[in-house]
C-alpha cells in the first residue's frame, strides 16, 4: 500500500518487495516489531473489554464480599479487592469495556467528520478548503480536554455525550492528517488521467483518492483510540464520566487515591489497564504506519 | 518591512481565530439543548440580588434571538466584562485574576522542565543511536506518553504522603511574592508530573530532527572539515533541529493546559483548572464560559508567538 504522491522519493528494491509480497494488512503489520506487540496487546484488551461488557468477569464487578475486604493480589483476586470487598480485576474489566465503547464511538465520530473534511478540503476548490481549514484552526485552538469538558457541561455526562465530546475535539486532527496527502495526490498523474477521462469529482474522490488515504486514516484511527481512552479516563477521573452504576477506569483511580497508601493494588490495577490499553493502540498505530509507508519502517 | 507585514498578518489571523473560538464556545454552551444559562440562572435565583440578576439577564441577552445574544456577549467581552459568578457573586474577572497567575506559574515551570528533559535526553539519544543511551531516551518517551497525568499525579501524591508526610492540602497556597520557598515546594511536584508528558513528546521530536539533520550532506561535510564535536553538536545539529522542537513545544502547550486542569485538582492548586472544574460542578456558567475562552486565548496567542519565533530561529523564513 503506497501513497502515490509527487513527493515520494524513488522506492528501493526491498521496499517494493515488501509492497508486492505483503499478505494483506495483518501480514504487513505483523512484520514490524511494534505492530506485532500492538496487535497482541490490542487483541487481549479488546477481548477483556468485551467480556467485561458482557458480564463475563471472575466476580460481579459490583458484588461486595464482606469476608474479602482489602485483600491483596492473589490468584483468586488478580488485582486484589477494595474496601467493600469488590474484585478490582472484575471492575477494571467492566471499566475497560465502557472505555472501549466510548473510545470506539468517539473515534467513529472524529474519523468520519474529520476524514470527510480533510478529503474535501484537500480536493475541492480554494474557498471550500479555506473555510474548512479556518474552522479546523478555530476548533484546534481549544485544547481537546477543555473542549470535551465544555461539551460535557452542556450535554451532561453519559456514554453518548462523552463520545461526542471526545470525538468532536479530535476531528480537527483527522482533517489535518488526511488533507495533506489528498492535496499532493490531486496533482498526481493517475488523478489527472482520471480527470482527462471525464470522471466526475465524486468518482475521483471516493474511488481514486479515498482508497489511497485509508493507510493514513487507519494509523490515525489507532492513535486516536489510544488518545480517546486517555481522554475518557481523564474525564471520569474528574467526575465527569458516565454516571454510576457504570464503572469507569478513571473513577476507579480517583477513588483509590485515599486508599492506595494501605492498598496499593486498588490504584495499580485500573492504572495498569489504562496504560496497557494506551500503549497497545499506540504500538498498533506504529505498526500500521510502518505497513502503509515503507519509508518510515522501523527495523 | 516584510517582517512587519508578516507580524500584522499573523496577528490578524489570530484575532479571527479567537473570534471563531468565541463562536464555538457560544454554540457549545448556549445553543446546545439544555441551555446552560437558563438552567443555571434558575438555580441561582435565591443567591443573587435582583440587581445582579437583571445585570446577568442583560449580559446574556435572555429572551433575545441567538444572534442578538451572541453580539451582546461579544460586546461585553470586548469591553472586558466577563460577567458575574452565580455562586460566589464576584465578578468573573476577579476570580480569573487570582487563578490565572497560579496556572501561568505551573505552566511555565512545567514547560521549562519539559523542554530541558526533552531536548537534553533527545540530543543524548540521537547522538548515540541504537546504544544504551538511546534506550533510556526511548524508555522515557514511552513512559511519558503512555502514563496519563492523573495516574502519575495520584501515584506521586500517594507515595509522598506515605513516605514523606507531604499532603497537598496541608497549607493554603502561597503566592510567589509572599512566600517564595513554600510556593516553590507547592508548585514543583505538579510541574514535574506535567513536564514528563511534554518532555516525552519533545524528546521524540528532538531525536527525530537531530537524526534527520545528521544524515544530511552538510553534517558530513562539517565533520569532514574538522569542526569540533561541541560546535558540530550545538551549531550544526541543534540549531537545525530547533524549528521542529519549537513547533512541538507550541503544540504541547495545548496538552499542558488540559493537563493543568487535572493536576490542579490532584494537588489542590487554586488555578484556572480548579476554577473550571468547580464551576462546572456548580453549573456556574459565566465562569465556565470565560475560563474556557481564556485557556483557548492563551493557546492561540502562544502559538502565534511560536510562529513569529521562526523568523528569529530560521533565517530561511526571513527571505520572503
Amino acid at each position: 500500500m503506497i501513497i502515490d504522491t509527487a513527493a515520494t522519493p524513488p522506492l528501493k528494491l526491498e521496499d517494493l518487495e515488501l509492497v508486492t509480497r505483503h499478505r494483506g494488512w495483518v501480514g504487513a503489520v505483523w512484520r514490524s516489531r511494534n505492530g506485532r506487540i500492538g496487535m497482541i496487546v490490542v487483541a487481549l484488551v479488546v477481548v477483556a473489554g468485551i467480556l467485561g461488557l458482557a458480564g463475563v468477569t471472575p466476580y460481579g464487578p459490583a458484588a461486595q464480599d464482606p469476608n474479602a475486604v482489602l485483600k491483596g493480589v492473589s490468584l483468586s483476586h488478580l488485582f486484589g479487592t477494595d474496601q467493600f470487598g469488590r474484585d478490582v480485576f472484575s471492575g477494571a474489566m467492566q471499566g475497560l469495556g465502557v472505555s472501549l465503547e466510548i473510545a470506539a464511538l468517539s473515534v467513529l465520530i472524529a474519523g468520519v467528520i474529520g476524514s470527510l473534511g480533510g478529503i474535501i478540503a484537500g480536493f475541492l476548490g480554494k474557498w471550500t478548503s479555506a473555510v474548512i481549514m479556518r474552522a479546523t484552526d478555530m476548533l484546534f485552538a481549544i485544547p481537546t480536554v477543555l473542549f470535551a469538558l465544555a461539551i460535557v457541561t452542556a450535554l451532561g455526562p453519559s456514554i453518548v455525550d462523552s463520545s461526542i465530546a471526545i470525538g468532536v475535539g479530535w476531528a480537527p486532527i483527522f482533517v489535518r492528517v488526511v488533507r495533506s496527502p489528498v492535496l499532493a495526490m490531486r496533482e498526481s498523474d493517475f488523478v489527472k488521467a482520471g480527470r482527462v477521462l471525464g470522471y466526475s469529482r465524486w468518482r475521483l474522490l471516493f474511488h481514486h483518492i479515498l482508497p489511497n488515504v485509508t493507510g493514513v486514516i487507519a494509523v490515525q484511527t489507532s492513535l486516536a483510540l489510544a488518545w480517546a481512552i486517555l481522554a475518557e479516563a481523564s474525564l471520569s477521573f474528574l467526575g465527569l464520566g458516565p454516571p454510576p452504576p457504570i464503572a469507569s477506569l478513571g473513577e476507579m483511580v480517583s477513588n483509590s487515591s485515599s486508599l492506595a497508601s494501605i492498598a496499593w493494588w486498588t490504584l495499580a490495577g485500573p492504572s495498569l489497564v489504562i496504560v496497557v490499553a494506551v500503549i497497545g493502540f499506540n504500538f498498533l498505530g506504529d505498526g500500521l504506519r510502518d505497513a502503509s509507508d515503507p519509508r518510515t519502517r522501523t527495523r | 518591512m516584510s517582517a512587519l507585514l508578516a507580524v500584522v498578518r499573523r496577528t490578524f489571523s489570530t484575532l479571527v481565530t479567537l473570534w471563531g473560538v468565541s463562536v464555538i464556545i457560544f454554540i457549545v454552551l448556549r445553543l446546545l439543548p439544555g441551555n446552560a444559562v437558563s438552567a443555571a440562572m434558575g438555580v441561582s435565583e435565591g443567591l443573587l440580588t435582583p440587581g445582579q440578576i437583571a445585570a446577568l439577564n442583560r449580559y446574556y441577552g435572555v429572551g433575545q434571538p441567538a444572534v442578538q445574544q451572541y453580539l451582546s456577549w461579544l460586546h461585553a467581552l470586548v469591553t472586558g466584562n466577563l460577567g458575574i459568578s452565580l455562586v460566589s457573586r464576584e465578578a468573573v474577572s476577579t476570580l480569573i485574576g487570582t487563578a490565572l497567575p497560579v496556572t501561568l506559574e505551573l505552566a511555565l515551570f512545567s514547560m521549562i522542565i519539559g523542554v530541558a528533559i526533552g531536548v537534553g535526553f533527545g540530543m543524548w539519544s540521537a547522538l548515540h543511536p541504537g546504544r544504551w543511551q538511546d534506550d533510556i531516551g526511548q524508555a522515557i518517551s514511552v513512559i511519558g506518553l503512555a502514563i496519563p497525568v492523573f495516574i502519575l499525579g495520584t501515584v506521586l501524591v500517594v507515595f509522598m504522603s506515605t513516605h514523606f508526610h507531604y499532603f497537598p492540602s496541608s497549607k493554603p497556597f502561597a503566592g510567589v511574592l509572599t512566600n517564595p520557598w513554600l510556593n516553590f515546594q507547592q508548585i514543583i511536584f505538579p510541574a514535574l508530573v506535567l513536564s514528563l508528558g511534554i518532555g516525552a513528546a519533545i524528546l521524540r521530536t528532538t531525536r527525530a530532527a537531530v537524526l534527520e539533520v545528521s544524515s544530511l550532506n552538510f553534517a558530513r561535510t562539517a565533520l569532514g572539515k574538522g569542526v569540533s564535536r561541541r560546535a558540530f553538536v550545538w551549531r550544526h545539529l541543534f540549531l537545525n533541529a530547533l524549528t521542529a522542537v519549537t513547533t512541538m513545544s507550541g503544540i504541547q502547550l495545548g496538552y499542558l493546559l488540559g493537563g493543568t486542569v487535572i493536576i490542579e485538582q490532584i494537588f489542590i492548586l487554586p488555578g484556572m483548572g480548579r476554577l473550571l472544574i468547580t464551576s462546572i460542578s456548580n453549573r456556574d456558567f459565566p465562569v465556565v464560559q470565560s475560563t474556557v475562552l481564556i485557556f483557548a486565548a492563551g493557546f492561540v496567542i502562544v502559538n502565534m508567538l511560536v510562529d513569529l519565533c521562526y523568523t528569529l530561529i530560521d533565517p530561511r523564513t526571513r527571505k520572503q
